[in-house]
């Protein structure tokens, strides 16, 4: 029987191709060349010079953060033994190249633009295929970005379930719409804060006690959508209307269409639409609310800090922390066309992206500095991690977590207890518990029933250590310390019976699983 | 079993836990001199047991009976331990512990949808979409609870209510409610006050568990001293010792309702809410200071209080579940020495229609309606407010909720102006402003 499991782990991954859609001008390595020579000096000035990780640790950061998940034992132990010099640049370029991380991206924007709080979060579902659709076609942001901002038409609003209608066309940008709420108000705060980086929704009541924010602004904003949904009612199809108007209830006073940081009304033309004039406004490449925000997300997202922490409140950053390296970066993206990936891959190769995880002293709220914080793992990659770690069944069926809602139960019990911030970790005794000892983790480390275990732990050929070894790269991409294994090996051979033995690799590989290391990525 | 893990503590651990968790908060103004006096007295801190009625119960059949008037339904009412306080004659059991409850008779508020309404009496916040309010329980657990506990501070059974409200919001997960399911009124029934995933597996023994988590604890270890000052790890590492040390102990004895003499089991009714009841004894008494009973239908009844149709048979049906496992709850937190230390707060989402409709049943109503204090800090034996002869509207001595709410907190010991912070650095006070406790239902009026 382990033969089968011993084949699995040893299996040589086939790598699914995204289609190439056209080369772009610019290349993620000038990119990566641009950012280190940036931070060199940075870090010169500062007298602090970062080491580089480990091949190990960036493999598994490269993995999590490209494809959302970890890399198999066989994978692991093939790229360690890779003497290429530049077999990192080259891992990045492949990771993103598959059609896994258009995914993963769609995982990742999705819980950045629809909060577990939002209204009808549950519409989510039907956002994301559309996502993914985008990511995986490799559109431009800024188009992506109008293309949510004049969305039209509608999505089956209250099917929580959008697996029963997957297909190509499957996903809709309007079930962005209905996940915040469909209403102007609803709409303006999220565009606001999801492409320009503040957050104007406490100004719809009263002027903003700490920011600059008025009421004129946020309803300003609100009026552009103002002609989108005339019902008002969360599920309703949106379209187009010429209205640049909007009196919001218990009040007496109309507010036109203006864009932020304006004094006077904008010019809506005869042939446009109130949401086209926005999206003419808001994603154009002189905007440098726009181009820094999405940048300042994806740092935050790979480096689990934004190059200014204040992800949502860019408002509130200072200028100078602005200039230090993000509004430059933002101008190469704009000038790069908005193109996601090149941003990606340029900051994976780079050195800064390689920086190890926190120091145990000295620990800097400078997100500039030579280490970056552990990153916690989502909801989506904690699944995609235990999947691989454990090597569950992925075929359609009973049998796979996948589908038989296994699933679906871990990543709803964990994302009740979810950071939108990388760097944190929430998380309750019921989600502890859950990992600890619900269906997934139990099958997972029975002897009888892990696929892993089966493979590893009667092998014949493999020594006590050999199988320890195997077993932290299954689960932390890693070899054991020289301590660790020393400790673990304790454990096995200070088992009298044969059986004791067997269980103890079952315990090693539960401590491993759920060992802070493996989800929080360092 | 074997008895590496069965460590339980004894009552006076538990007082000095207590003691020592109350002398690390700063109170201000009487607050501190009501912590002190408790501190110098010995005295045990206090906690708060909510019996969620959900579907909104009638008032006009529970505690605010309207005879003789069209509006009253058929029930009689009768007398209480409190010369002139009476309710309905299906409340017999509560009606003999009238000297430590205070009705509050003149509720009042402004929501009649049930989700929302919901949300309202779970937080004493109308929801918006701007801030995710935490439910009373959570700031309860904040303000009450040990981090170090085996126990969750905040534990909620088998919860069934309107809407997604009474989670903790803003304040994060470490003051969720810990949910125990009761998806089967069979007192048999596996599913009967348990909570998901504390069991280990099937087939895990023992020794293997303390492997288990001798081998975590060797890697929490390695990794913490490799990441020392990093905030994401040392929350890991609290959250899974907590976790584990609800596996290894406490939790184990506190949720074996077996350990109680049948004849009290049967006392509290042998139903999910009776047993649910006793379960929040137990766990009172453990130091958890926050536990939520929920009361959500009886026999085939799975509308709860909702009476829209039906209304006198359903309420008689609920209330002979409800007064039962209450006036056991109220005799038996007497027996333990614990009734002055625990408060027990009885509401739903809002009341019922004084009219009664074609269907013999009782609509929304907010507008006047009402709730029970009991216990700790309340001034027992009266009723509070007053809705007329037609219970049409609040005569005199009306309660907003977020009156009701400053007054439970006074009831506990908590001061309802304290601020928590949003993620967003927006400070919220734990009742809404302008919100002040009603001096009248309080032992100890506010100076």
């Amino acid at each position: 029987m382990f033969r089968i499991g011993l084949m699995l782990l040893v299996a040589v991954t086939a790598f699914d191709q995204m289609p190439s859609t056209g080369q772009a001008a610019h290349s993620s390595d000038e990119l990566t060349a641009w950012l280190d020579t940036r931070f060199s000096d940075l870090w010169i000035e500062a007298g602090a010079e970062p080491a580089a990780v480990d091949d190990a640790t960036f493999l598994r950061r490269a993995y999590l953060d490209l494809l959302g998940t970890i890399p198999s034992v066989a994978t692991t132990r093939d790229f360690l033994a890779d003497a290429a010099p530049d077999k990192r640049k080259r891992l990045v370029e492949q990771l993103a190249a598959e059609t896994k991380s258009a995914a993963h991206l769609s995982r990742v924007w999705r819980r950045i633009m629809v909060p577990g709080g939002s209204p009808n979060a549950f519409m989510a579902g039907q956002f994301e295929p559309w996502l993914q659709q985008q990511f995986a076609s490799r559109v431009p942001f800024d188009e992506f970005a109008r293309k949510l901002l004049t969305a039209k038409g509608t999505a089956n609003f209250g099917a929580i379930n959008p697996a029963s209608n997957a297909g190509p066309n499957a996903g809709s940008p309007v079930a962005f719409y209905m996940a915040v709420g469909n209403t102007p108000d609803s709409l303006a705060s999220s565009f606001s804060r999801v492409f320009l980086g503040v957050r104007i929704g406490c100004a719809k009541c009263h002027n903003h006690p700490f920011a600059d924010w008025r009421q004129e602004d946020f309803w300003g904003m609100a009026a552009f959508f103002a002609g989108a949904n005339l019902t008002g009612q969360p599920g309703a199809e949106v379209s187009d209307n010429k209205v640049s108007k909007i009196k919001p209830m218990e009040s007496d006073k109309e507010y036109e269409v203006r864009f932020l940081w304006s004094d006077a009304a904008a010019k809506v033309p005869d042939d446009k639409f109130p949401r086209e004039v926005l999206a003419d406004w808001m994603v154009s490449k002189q905007n440098p609310n726009f181009a820094a925000t999405i940048v300042n997300r994806v740092w935050q997202q790979l480096c689990g800090q934004g190059l200014v922490p204040q992800v949502d409140d860019l408002d509130q950053a200072p200028a100078k922390q602005r200039a230090q390296v993000l509004d430059d970066l933002a101008q190469q993206f704009a000038d790069a066309d908005f193109d996601l990936y090149w941003l990606i891959e340029g900051i994976c190769k780079s050195r800064v992206y390689q920086r190890p995880s926190e120091a145990p002293e000295a620990v800097s709220d400078n997100p500039l500095t030579t280490h970056r914080p552990l990153k916690t793992l989502s909801p989506e990659q904690v699944f995609d991690a235990m999947e691989q770690a454990l090597m569950l069944p992925v075929a359609r069926g009973d049998q796979s977590p996948r589908y038989n809602g296994q699933r679906d139960q871990l990543i709803g019990r964990l994302n009740e207890a979810t950071s939108d911030a990388p760097d944190q970790f929430r998380a309750g005794i019921p989600q502890a518990l859950l990992i600890m000892q619900g269906a997934l983790t139990s099958n997972a480390t029975d002897l009888d029933e892990s696929r892993t275990l089966r493979a590893v732990v009667d092998a014949p050929f493999l020594e006590s250590a050999e199988k320890i070894e195997t077993l932290y790269l299954a689960a932390l991409t890693r070899k054991p310390e020289a301590s660790e294994l020393e400790r673990m090996r304790t454990h096995v051979e200070g088992q009298s019976s044969r059986d004791d033995r067997r269980r103890a690799y079952a315990e090693i590989y539960w401590a491993l699983l759920n060992s802070p290391e493996f989800i929080l990525c360092r | 079993m074997s008895t590496a893990f069965d460590r339980d503590y004894s009552r006076r651990d538990f007082l000095q836990m207590s003691l020592a968790g109350m002398l690390g908060v700063s109170y201000s103004g009487w607050f501190g001199k009501l912590a002190a006096a408790a501190a110098a007295s010995g005295e045990r801190h206090r906690s708060c047991i909510l019996l969620w009625m959900s579907g909104g119960p009638s008032q006009l059949d529970t505690f605010d009976l309207k005879p003789g008037h069209k509006n009253g339904g058929p029930y009689a009412q009768i007398e209480s331990s409190v010369p002139g306080v009476k309710i309905s004659e299906h409340l017999p059991g509560l009606a003999k512990h009238m000297q430590h409850m205070a009705l509050v008779r003149g509720m009042t508020s402004k929501e009649g949808d049930h989700a929302r309404a919901t949300y309202l009496m779970l937080t004493g916040y109308r929801e918006q979409e701007a801030v995710r309010y935490p439910a009373l329980g959570s700031m309860v657990a904040k303000e009450l609870g040990k981090e170090d506990h085996e126990l969750p501070n905040f534990v909620s059974i088998s919860p069934q209510r309107f809407g997604g409200g009474g989670g903790s919001g803003f304040l994060g997960p470490q003051f969720a409610p810990l949910v125990v399911s009761g998806a089967s009124d069979n007192p048999l029934a596996r599913a009967n006050m348990s909570v998901e995933n504390l069991l280990p597996p099937t087939g895990v023994t023992e020794r293997s568990l303390e492997n288990r988590f001798a081998l975590l604890d060797f890697l929490q270890t390695e990794f913490g001293t490799r990441y020392k000052k990093s905030e994401a790890a040392a929350a890991h590492r609290a959250n899974y010792e907590r976790a584990v040390r609800m596996v290894k102990t406490q939790a184990k004895s506190a949720f074996k309702l077996e350990d109680e003499s049948p004849a009290l089991r049967d006392a509290y009714g042998r139903n999910r809410f009776g047993q649910g009841c006793l379960l929040a004894r137990r766990l009172i008494e453990r130091g958890v200071p926050f536990v939520e009973v929920t009361l959500s239908g009886a026999g085939n009844n799975g509308a709860g209080w909702d009476t829209h149709g039906n209304n006198f048979d359903l309420v008689k049906n609920l209330s002979e579940v409800l007064d039962p496992a209450w006036a056991t709850l109220m005799q038996d937190l007497k027996d333990r020495g614990l009734l002055d230390a625990t408060l027990i707060v009885w509401m739903g989402e809002f009341g019922r229609t004084p009219v009664i409709n074609a269907q013999n049943g009782r609509d929304h109503f907010p507008v006047a309606w009402s709730t029970v204090l009991a216990g700790a800090g309340i001034r027992g034996g009266q009723a509070y407010g007053d809705t007329g002869a037609s219970g049409m509207q609040v005569e005199k001595n009306p309660v907003t909720v977020p009156e009701f709410m400053a007054t439970i907190c006074s009831a506990l010991g908590i001061d309802p102006t304290k601020e928590n912070i949003t993620e967003e650095g927006r400070p919220i006070p734990i009742v809404e402003r302008g919100g002040h406790p009603i001096n009248d239902l309080l032992a100890q009026a506010r100076a």
